[in-house]
């Protein structure tokens, strides 16, 4: 038997809860938690969709690190398995929080091609060479779990600031050699809220679970708004 | 979400990296000076007669000059990596700049009065 102490959450007061859960070899913690909810307490929330990490729905604070649920083997943890919500998110019921403003900061960073000869009448073929997809390939994988904004320092103390996977899509699209909108994306990134308020903890890359390495990315996308500004104002 | 590009950010961060490259080189210079020539380096006297010297005086200047904007733009980062601070981000960068100024001018002006 594993003891899953489950940080919970109604809507009024957070709290701790205990339950047995019978382990077995190969069980992941989003299992033990669907037979927390089935035989002790249907009552209990949490985000889950394609159990395979993919699609980064349940992640969430397994023994104090931020992992998916889905990918995470219970016997591995120990005895005890202390499951929390995500840090720097507001809790909504449980383990379940609030990624709307996530997505905005996402979205804000405008993740897509940007391409000036834009034509869906007559749409054409973009080539790149296997080189140019390396440029960029590992930022592709994120799944947008949240796990990296969730230890994000800067994303702790400031509301506003961009985070780790936005800085990440932004440096995933400019350093795209079909794109050609990085001059868009580097003023986003170059805000107060963007790349000035990385200090490098690096812990956005130690908790990924895709191995994205956003602290690399932002690293990158700060050097290159930063030329990028300084040309615009040297005019060169 | 706000998105307006800044200018003063990027030219402070090539500045903090600037700085902080030049102190390792400053800093290296004067504890080199301070400790490894002699045992009497740090005595009221040496000290004097040392900083009366026209290329010890721009070496303290230029640290000088480094080391406070560093401190200075360093806090100014800090308190901008919070809430409260980047609601008053333009005080915020006035003030650690003032602060900065005060503090290389009257570093100048105590180096120069020796």
């Amino acid at each position: 038997m594993v003891r899953f102490k489950i940080r919970r959450y109604d809507g009024k007061k957070s709290y701790w809860q205990s339950f047995e859960v019978p382990a077995r070899r190969g069980m992941t913690v989003l299992e033990a938690l669907y037979y927390i909810k089935e035989n002790y307490d249907s009552s209990l929330a949490f985000r889950a969709s394609c159990r395979m990490g993919i699609c980064g729905s349940c992640a969430m604070k397994i023994n104090d690190k931020p992992r998916l649920a889905c990918e995470t083997q219970v016997l591995t943890l120990g005895n005890t398995v202390k499951v929390e919500p995500l840090d720097n998110f507001k809790v909504i019921k449980d383990l379940i929080t609030e990624f709307d403003g996530f997505f905005e900061k996402h979205k804000a960073v405008k993740p897509y091609l940007i391409r000036k000869d834009d034509n869906y009448a007559e749409p054409k073929e973009l080539l790149q060479s296997p080189e140019e997809l390396n440029e960029y390939y590992v930022f592709t994988l994120c799944i947008k779990c949240g796990a990296c904004y969730s230890v994000c320092p800067a994303a702790a103390t400031l509301d506003e600031c961009l985070g780790p996977a936005a800085m990440t899509a932004a440096y995933r699209f400019c350093a795209d050699s079909r794109d050609e909108g990085q001059k868009e994306r580097y003023e986003i990134a170059s805000s107060s809220n963007g790349v000035w308020r990385c200090h490098l903890a690096m812990e956005c890359s130690e908790v990924c679970p895709k191995n994205v390495e956003p602290a690399k990315a932002v690293q990158l996308l700060r050097r290159k708004t930063a030329f990028s500004i300084l040309k615009s104002l040297l005019r060169w | 979400m706000e998105s307006t590009k800044s200018v003063m950010e990027p030219v402070a961060w090539i500045f903090q990296m600037l700085t902080g490259l030049v102190m390792i080189l400053l800093v290296t210079l004067h504890f080199y000076v301070t400790h490894m020539t002699s045992h009497e380096a740090l005595k009221y006297a040496e000290v004097a007669s040392r900083v009366a010297q026209p290329e010890f005086k721009a070496l303290y200047a230029a640290l000088l000059l480094v080391v406070s904007f560093h401190a200075f733009n360093g806090l100014r980062a800090i308190l901008l990596d919070t809430t409260a601070g980047m609601r008053k981000k333009g005080a915020v960068s006035a003030l650690t700049m003032l602060a900065f100024l005060l503090a290389f001018i009257y570093g100048l002006y105590l180096l120069f009065s020796i």
